[in-house]
């Protein structure tokens, strides 16, 4: 039997404040943080993130966010394009519906670990996944948080993935 | 070798007593849930598929297993591809094996026995009712399906008369004939076409209830094995809303020849089953199953009448269930209610009439296209008197022609023939542009002119979120991506960003200190640049940039 291909993942990262939050976070959290977070997974030569519209996806680079602030390589895989197509459309449905998003508990870094498991067994790097816990263990975090709730990330320059029925 | 290791493997495990292949605990997660297996670490995968697809219910072959990134082969041993006690394994569940879509039976489940089993027990009368399924375009079959027929078994006990109408009217020849899904589906509706005789006859056989019981049986069956499946749900989805759309059209003409009292109940338990059954992902699918069903107990089954046929007519005529333009239709109707009592009056003595509705709409798929693409010029007339006037329906598509070929001519255009209903992110053209002081401000100017020509293109041609999105991006102009970095980062509101980076000049660090000064009021404030470090220590602002 042939060799099945290897597909290469990276985890593109994005800091959503350009650089405020490190030059902010010490005044007002009181601690330091190097950035928010945004992160896609590209696998396959497309981009792929969660956001208050559900699961997206764009060429790599190709939200408004432009080119990523760092690029984490993941892994391989050797899910086919068919099969990730077919995942993606189950999770959008259950755990990932627009719906869904949290920006706290389910946010776009929620999916990308989840995709980054099933993809190559490996998770994304903690710095990420433990910025909200990081940011609300401060009072400043706490207080914001009725305000914080009810954010919705979208970066534009995605079309959605899976969705049945064209709803978006 | 390996396959003697795996029958060693197959028969430790049934045994439970060899120490040597220790039991581990695996856990299988899909999309949907995670569940454990307990099974030997020298088994074999393809032993492991056989536990999974004999607790999710689902064929071998459709399961596709995957752990750190490595698809499983069936030939592999668990301890060798490192799936330790306490490991996960990552699990797909394909809803088509390669290649093959389940059978033109599509009352049966993916399993192949049903497709067997419904064979020798269907005849013309079992053949019919599978028609009337295809021509729903229920690729897969799902619960609601049976429920479905199982109530139309009944009406055609009840009415025989009108069930053959049904299949003899050219909405449901026209269906049969549309879906391109499986060709066997022309020649068939042409023969549907020349007997409706046999129909009859079929009718008759079909009141035997043992006949029925068994048809019942069969689809249960495997529309439960479907069910269970993981990833049956996503079949399942699209289905139900075919489903909806068949039940939906298969009431309009039934009630209107029926008339007052068969025809609520029908309307109920048609309308019933499906409101009760499972598909959590089209609640708003079944909205429209209510006001429907509400508005038959109420007696106005004229009205009823209409809105299904109007509901009907978009959705069985495009063929393609367009479930969210066939609601805004359905909506848009059951708010009219007084303007269409004096319409109904008209229309109350002609089921033909309607038929004959039907079939212009069949033979107009320009009219029905724009109609299920929910124009929004669509929603602002009384379709019935369209729908009738055979001389109006003519003029409407003329008119839809000349729209859209004016919209493409002349994009300026659109915005006065849509009116309102465009996306929110229109208002700022005049802004940007007058407020171009930024240093990007004029390589971007020219360009302003073809996005927002490509911007009412886009919403002229359709109506989705899709085209939103675009022009959301289009017309933000030059401050578009400081306007977004704002928006991710907390600010909310659009207008303060704007002016702030209008006053700022662009500078998005200014613009921000700018909205931190002032959060409430449009107009930032003089002596804003005087207190920078008082600003951005003050929080509580909404601020916290928390973003993913």
């Amino acid at each position: 039997m042939e060799p099945p291909n290897l597909y290469p993942v990276k985890l593109y990262v994005y800091d959503l404040s350009k650089g405020l939050a490190r030059r902010l976070s010490p005044i007002m959290l009181g601690k330091q943080l190097e950035g928010i977070w945004h992160t896609s997974i590209v696998v396959h030569k497309d981009e792929f993130y969660f956001g208050s519209s559900g699961i997206s996806s764009c060429p790599p680079g190709g939200t408004l966010l432009g080119p990523p602030d760092s690029v984490v390589d993941v892994g391989s895989t050797e899910v086919t394009e068919e099969l990730f197509q077919e995942y993606l459309s189950s999770l959008g449905e259950s755990l990932f519906r627009r719906e869904a998003y949290d920006v706290f508990e389910n946010n776009c870094n929620t999916f990308t670990n989840e995709v980054a498991q099933f993809l190559t067994g490996r998770k994304i790097p903690s710095y990420i996944t433990d910025l909200p816990s990081e940011i609300l263990s401060t009072p400043f975090g706490q207080a914001l948080r009725p305000f914080l709730v009810s954010i919705q990330i979208q970066p534009p320059g995605g079309s959605p993935v899976g969705r049945p029925n064209g709803q978006s | 070798m390996a396959r003697a290791r795996e029958e060693a493997g197959d028969s430790r495990l049934v045994s439970g007593r060899e120490p040597s292949s220790r039991i581990i605990r695996v856990s299988v997660k899909t999309p949907q849930d995670c569940q454990e297996f307990m099974l030997a670490e020298n088994s074999s995968v393809h032993h492991f598929k056989k536990q999974i697809s004999k607790r999710l219910h689902c064929d071998t072959n459709r399961l596709v297993l995957i752990f750190t990134g490595k698809i499983l082969r069936d030939q592999d041993i668990l301890s060798q591809r490192g799936i330790l006690d306490g490991t996960t394994v990552h699990l797909v569940v394909r809803t088509h094996l390669k290649g093959t879509l389940p059978g033109p039976r599509t009352l049966s489940g993916p399993t192949g026995h049903c497709t067997h089993r419904s064979e020798p027990s269907t005849s013309e009368s079992a053949g019919m009712l599978a028609r009337l399924g295809r021509l729903g375009r229920l690729a897969q079959s799902s619960p609601d399906l049976a429920d479905f027929l199982g109530q139309l078994a009944q009406l055609l006990m009840a009415a025989p008369e009108s069930v053959v109408q049904l299949l003899e009217s050219p909405v449901v020849q026209g269906l049969a004939n549309e879906k391109p899904a499986n060709a066997s589906h022309a020649p068939e509706s042409s023969r549907l076409v020349q007997k409706p005789e046999s129909a009859l006859k079929a009718l008759e056989s079909l009141q035997n209830p043992a006949r029925q019981q068994e048809l019942l049986q069969v689809d249960k069956r495997g529309l439960e094995a479907l069910k269970a499946v993981p990833g049956g749900d996503n079949a399942m989805r699209p289905v139900c809303s075919d489903i909806q759309q068949l039940l939906l059209f298969a009431l309009a003409p039934l009630v209107a020849s029926k008339g007052h009292n068969p025809g609520s109940e029908l309307c109920k338990e048609e309308a019933s089953p499906h409101v009760n059954t499972d598909p959590t992902a089209i609640p708003t699918a079944l909205a429209p199953a209510r006001p429907l069903v509400q508005k038959v107990r109420a007696g106005e089954v004229t009205q009823a009448r209409c809105v299904a046929s109007n509901q009907a007519n978009p959705g069985c005529g495009t063929g393609m269930p367009d479930v969210n333009s066939g609601q805004d239709l359905l909506s848009q109707e059951s708010q009219q209610p007084a303007g269409r009592a004096t319409v109904t009056s008209q229309l109350r003595p002609s089921p033909s009439a309607l038929r004959r509705a039907l079939h212009v709409l069949q033979k107009n798929p320009t009219l029905l296209h724009p109609l299920a693409a929910g124009s929004p010029l669509r929603h602002r007339m009384p379709l019935l008197p369209l729908l009738t006037n055979p001389r109006a329906l003519q003029a409407l598509i003329q008119i839809e022609k000349g729209l859209q070929i004016l919209s493409k001519e002349v994009p300026g255009l659109a915005p006065c023939l849509w009116g309102p209903g465009r996306p929110h992110g229109t208002r700022e053209p005049p802004e940007t542009r007058g407020g171009g002081q930024g240093q990007r401000a004029d390589s971007v100017q020219p360009t302003l002119a073809v996005l927002q020509l490509l911007q009412a293109l886009a919403n002229a041609c359709s109506q989705s979120t899709q085209s939103s999105l675009p022009s959301s991006l289009l017309t933000e102009g030059c401050y578009q991506q400081d306007l977004e970095h704002l928006k991710v980062m907390g600010f909310a509101n659009h207008d303060a960003n704007l002016q702030a980076l209008m006053a700022a000049g662009g500078d998005i660090h200014a613009a921000v200190e700018r909205l931190l000064g002032v959060p409430e009021a449009p107009v930032p404030p003089a002596d804003a640049y005087s207190a920078p470090p008082h600003g951005e220590g003050g929080g509580g602002r909404g601020r916290g940039g928390e973003g993913k």
